[in-house]
């Protein structure tokens, strides 16, 4: 009678074991691929001519909803909140510099033309209309060489990273906890080699 | 509803002098201002609620999304947490209560939980129902044929715009070819004029500007207006800015080569620009030409993409609308859950806080707190209960009171009967008068200490039976005046009686007095004893003065004629014959010899009888007894005297002359005594704590026997062959008249010691 009970506890051990692997694998496989339609932002940092100067890049930022916002003749903004940082070990990271940068649109239905903007830090720093989408796409998620900072603050041969928090305004939120739902990061470490 | 009770107050008394206190400050629960006041902002939160809900399609999205969905969430929250705060807060509070037995736990965890449940249930599926109200409604606004017609309103109002804005495009394509061989830079424009008239003309389109390139500025080349041609059909107020922003955008090579321009309620104006080339395709200019929208279509156009977008935006903005509604929804289901949790305290609360303020005012009160009251805020029937509270609180208080009030008279009066029998007590112990009482049943209750001095008495005896005492055989005579005034009952019995004390006799007068009670009961005896002794004693020597005087008067008027006559005898018979005269002479001289020494006893008489009062003056005791006892010095060989006077004695108010006597006569009996063979010793000290002088004059001679030493100050008395008996008598007279005493006993180890003690 013992072993054979003792089988059973060992079959019905071994069954849970599986049921917790397929779970585990699972769950795995859903993040992955939850994680795959998430939009991305790639960051490239670069230090030239006395400035830091950042490239970034929002992928599958542009996504459906966005464009049914921009498409509706919602003014529809993506705001960038760019910083430069440097790690410390014993306490919170310290921020040298930011600079928040904004690409707004707006689609008049009448006319069929995109209307666009940047701003930096408030400022206006560039505004065009066109009617291309792939221009606006680009427009919104693509910018080169912001300048975020100059490198007088920056130690020789220091590690430093930039970090990029982007969101979109306005916000598709959720009903009773609308925080923060569409907030992308993105970050780059660079070496800054005078 | 029950009455408000706010507290337990001490009732204080109200003087006209006293300062009211100011109320202490009600609690929110208890003020109805405050309450109107909390539900006031309740409504008010809630109208500006429903307003902003009513106002959230016209809210700008960012708006809407960045703080009224934020604030609404927040809100939501905020007040989810205070529901949650609220239940817990008073779970546990239940369940402490409960376990400490606290009064109304259980009933007031029943009556929340009764509202709770009773609002809870219809809120929830009220917010279940509407919230799918709510997703229904908004799915609802966006339905196919609606979505169909807007489309369609906007792609008619977008494609004619379109065909508009690229039917001036080519125009302006066509212009600038046209325009390819004019010379712009002429100054005569009426060629171009004429050349672009036509098109003007025939409403083609209502203006063409032309313009040519001119000197470059900075890096972009410059333009410059040559002619341009406008239909009068064009409304006022249009401006070239347009335009010329378009060409020079144009000239650059840009492709956007097209703009409208909005004249408001006026119309649009739709501009397109083609850059003019010569033949071997140089750019010498641009031309713009522009066509009119008059203002009717503009509107109903603008319209119609107006609705398109709306509700496209709708479509887009669905989610947080719909979340701004549901938060709307939510917010008002946790205010209305809130508010029933918070009603059924609040009503718990009111109905048993009074009970409880009674029971803790009842508690108070059996604990002896008399002047507890409570506030009487209402006139219901709790208001009446703590009226009758207060009424039972004020009725016992000034029982007590008078009770207490009785108490304090009574103490009073037992500390005065206290006083009163310490001061007879006092006045008993201190008395020269002897007491003794006797109960009913003849049980000694009292002696006071004159009592057991004079009948040598332990005051142990309290509380033994008198008969036993008295029964002693010097104290007989007592014991029959105490037996008879006990029969008698009525009047007292005095009687003199004489106890035999120390060889002496004590002289007492007795009263013996029945005490009888104000219903007629025996209440015992008393007994009162004055010792008459000195009385006696002064009586005594009063009639000796008596005698002494009588006799001085009566034998010493006679002695002078017996001695004139012996004189004269004696005178006749000396010429007489020798025998004759030998027995006259001898019989004369025996009879003026007898007659002297019966003068000489006379005049001690005399002087005893007529003693003056002593004048007292304040005298050195030590240097008195110094010069009396001089007068000895070498007079008898075998005394010594010897003074021993301390150096404390100082002045002491006395007749100097009469102490001088009575030291010589003390000193004198005492070397008669002593046979004129011993010592005497003479001190003088000062008794300060008995505030007396005290002098002794002590002898080593024989002594005298206890027998004798009460008759020695008696006149007459005398151990010695000649003496007049009178010298110790006139001794005790000055010292009782300096208010003195003088005490004669056995000197150590032998002899005799008179110790006279003075007042100073």
């Amino acid at each position: 009678m013992q072993p054979r009970k003792h089988e059973g506890t060992k079959k019905t051990k071994r069954s849970s074991f599986s049921c917790f692997r397929v779970f585990v694998v699972a769950f795995v496989l859903l993040a992955v691929v939850v994680r795959a339609g998430e939009p991305d932002l790639s960051v490239t940092p670069l230090a030239r001519d006395g400035q830091v100067l950042v490239s970034f890049e929002l992928s599958d930022g542009f996504t459906e909803e966005v464009r049914d916002a921009i498409q509706s003749g919602l003014p529809t903004t993506f705001s960038y909140d760019l910083e430069l940082r440097h790690g410390t070990v014993t306490w919170f990271d310290r921020t040298l510099a930011a600079v928040t940068i904004t690409a707004t649109v707006r689609f008049d239905n009448l006319t069929r033309r995109y209307q666009m903007s940047r701003t930096l830090d408030g400022r206006v720093e560039d505004a065009r209309p066109t009617e291309d989408q792939n221009a606006v796409r680009r427009w919104m998620t693509r910018f080169e060489h912001v300048p975020l900072s100059t490198t007088s603050t920056l130690e020789a041969n220091g590690e430093y990273y930039v970090r990029v928090r982007a969101h979109t305004r306005p916000r598709n939120a959720w009903f009773f906890w609308p925080w923060d739902r569409g907030l992308v990061l993105g970050r780059a470490k660079f070496t800054f080699l005078p | 509803m029950p009455a408000t009770v706010t507290s337990i107050t001490p009732r204080r008394p109200s003087g006209p002098g006293r300062v009211p206190e100011p109320l202490p400050r009600r609690p929110f629960r208890d003020n109805p201002r405050l309450i109107l006041a909390g539900i006031g902002a309740l409504v008010a939160l809630l109208v500006a609620i429903l307003t902003v809900a009513n106002r959230t399609p016209r809210l700008s999205p960012d708006f809407l999304t960045e703080f009224v969905l934020y604030a609404l969430s927040a809100a939501d929250l905020t007040m989810l947490v205070a529901l949650v705060f609220v239940l817990a807060r008073n779970i546990v509070k239940l369940i402490v209560e409960r376990r400490r037995g606290r009064p109304f736990a259980r009933f007031r965890a029943k009556l929340v939980a009764l509202l709770l449940g009773m609002t809870l249930v219809p809120a929830v599926l009220v917010l279940a129902v509407g919230s799918e109200l709510i997703r229904t409604s908004v799915d609802r606004w966006f339905n196919a044929p609606m979505d169909e017609i807007l489309t369609s309103a906007n792609q008619i109002a977008g494609d004619y715009y379109h065909e508009r804005q690229l039917l001036v495009s080519d125009h302006s394509k066509r212009l600038a070819r046209a325009l390819s061989a004019a010379d712009l830079a002429s100054p005569d424009v009426r060629p171009i004029r004429d050349l672009l008239a036509p098109d003007v003309t025939l409403q083609r389109v209502q203006m063409v500007e032309v313009y040519r390139v001119g000197p470059a500025t900075g890096s972009l080349p410059g333009l410059e207006p040559v002619v341009d041609v406008a239909a009068p059909g064009l409304p006022p107020g249009y401006s070239r800015a347009a335009a010329d922003r378009l060409a020079a955008q144009a000239l650059t090579g840009s492709s956007d080569t097209q703009s409208i321009e909005a004249l408001g309620s006026s119309g649009d104006l739709l501009h397109a620009a083609a850059v003019i080339r010569s033949n071997d395709g140089r750019p010498t200019g641009v031309v713009v030409a522009t066509d009119y929208l008059t203002g009717d279509l503009a509107v109903r156009s603008r319209r119609m993409t107006q609705a398109f977008e709306d509700y496209n935006q709708l479509r887009v903005l669905k989610r947080p609308l719909a979340g701004v509604y549901l938060s709307f929804f939510l917010m008002v289901t946790l205010l209305i859950l809130v508010g029933a949790t918070w009603m059924g305290l609040y009503l718990t609360k009111r109905i048993t806080r009074p009970v409880q303020m009674l029971a803790a005012a009842a508690r108070e009160i059996g604990a002896g707190r008399l002047d507890q009251r409570l506030e009487q805020q209402s006139d219901d029937e709790f208001g009446s209960l703590v009226e009758a509270f207060n009424t039972m609180a004020g009725e016992l208080a000034a029982s007590r009171r008078k009770v207490e009030r009785s108490t304090v008279a009574l103490e009073q009066k037992h500390v005065e009967v206290e006083i009163r029998r310490r001061y007879i007590e006092t006045i008993l112990e201190r008395i020269t008068t002897g007491v003794v009482s006797v109960d009913a049943v003849g049980t000694i209750s009292t002696i006071n200490g004159a009592a057991a001095r004079l009948l040598s008495l332990d005051r142990a005896i309290v509380g033994q039976p008198a008969r036993a005492v008295f029964d002693r055989a010097d104290l007989q005579p007592l014991g029959a005046l105490l037996a008879g005034a006990g029969r008698a009952k009525t009047e007292p019995a005095a009687e003199e009686i004489a106890i035999p004390r120390e060889q002496q006799e004590l002289h007492l007068a007795a009263v013996a007095t029945a005490l009888v009670a104000d219903n007629g009961a025996p209440e015992g005896v008393v007994l009162v004893l004055d010792d008459v002794t000195p009385l006696i004693r002064a009586q005594k020597v009063a009639a000796w003065r008596e005698v002494a005087r009588r006799l001085a008067h009566e034998i010493k008027n006679p002695l002078t004629p017996i001695q004139l006559c012996a004189e004269r005898l004696r005178r006749h018979f000396a010429g007489g014959p020798p025998a004759a005269k030998d027995l006259v002479e001898e019989c004369a001289a025996t009879i003026v010899g007898e007659v002297e020494s019966l003068k000489g006893l006379v005049d001690e008489f005399s002087q005893f009888a007529r003693m003056p009062a002593p004048r007292t003056v304040p005298t050195d005791l030590g240097q008195l007894v110094a010069d009396t006892l001089a007068l000895y010095k070498g007079i008898f060989s075998d005394v010594r005297v010897e003074q021993r006077a301390a150096p404390d004695v100082g002045l002491v108010r006395l007749d100097a002359e009469q102490i001088r006597r009575v030291i010589i006569n003390l000193v004198d009996n005492a070397i008669e005594a002593m046979e004129r063979r011993g010592q005497i010793v003479v001190e003088a000290e000062r008794d300060r704590s008995n505030l007396v002088v005290r002098l002794v004059v002590a002898d080593n001679g024989p002594g005298i026997p206890p027998a004798e030493r009460e008759k020695l100050f008696l006149p007459y008395y005398s151990t010695k062959r000649r003496g007049s008996g009178l010298g110790l008598a006139i001794v005790r007279r000055i010292i009782a008249e300096h208010g003195g005493s003088i005490e004669v006993g056995d000197n150590v180890p032998r002899g005799t010691r008179f110790t006279i003690e003075l007042p100073c």
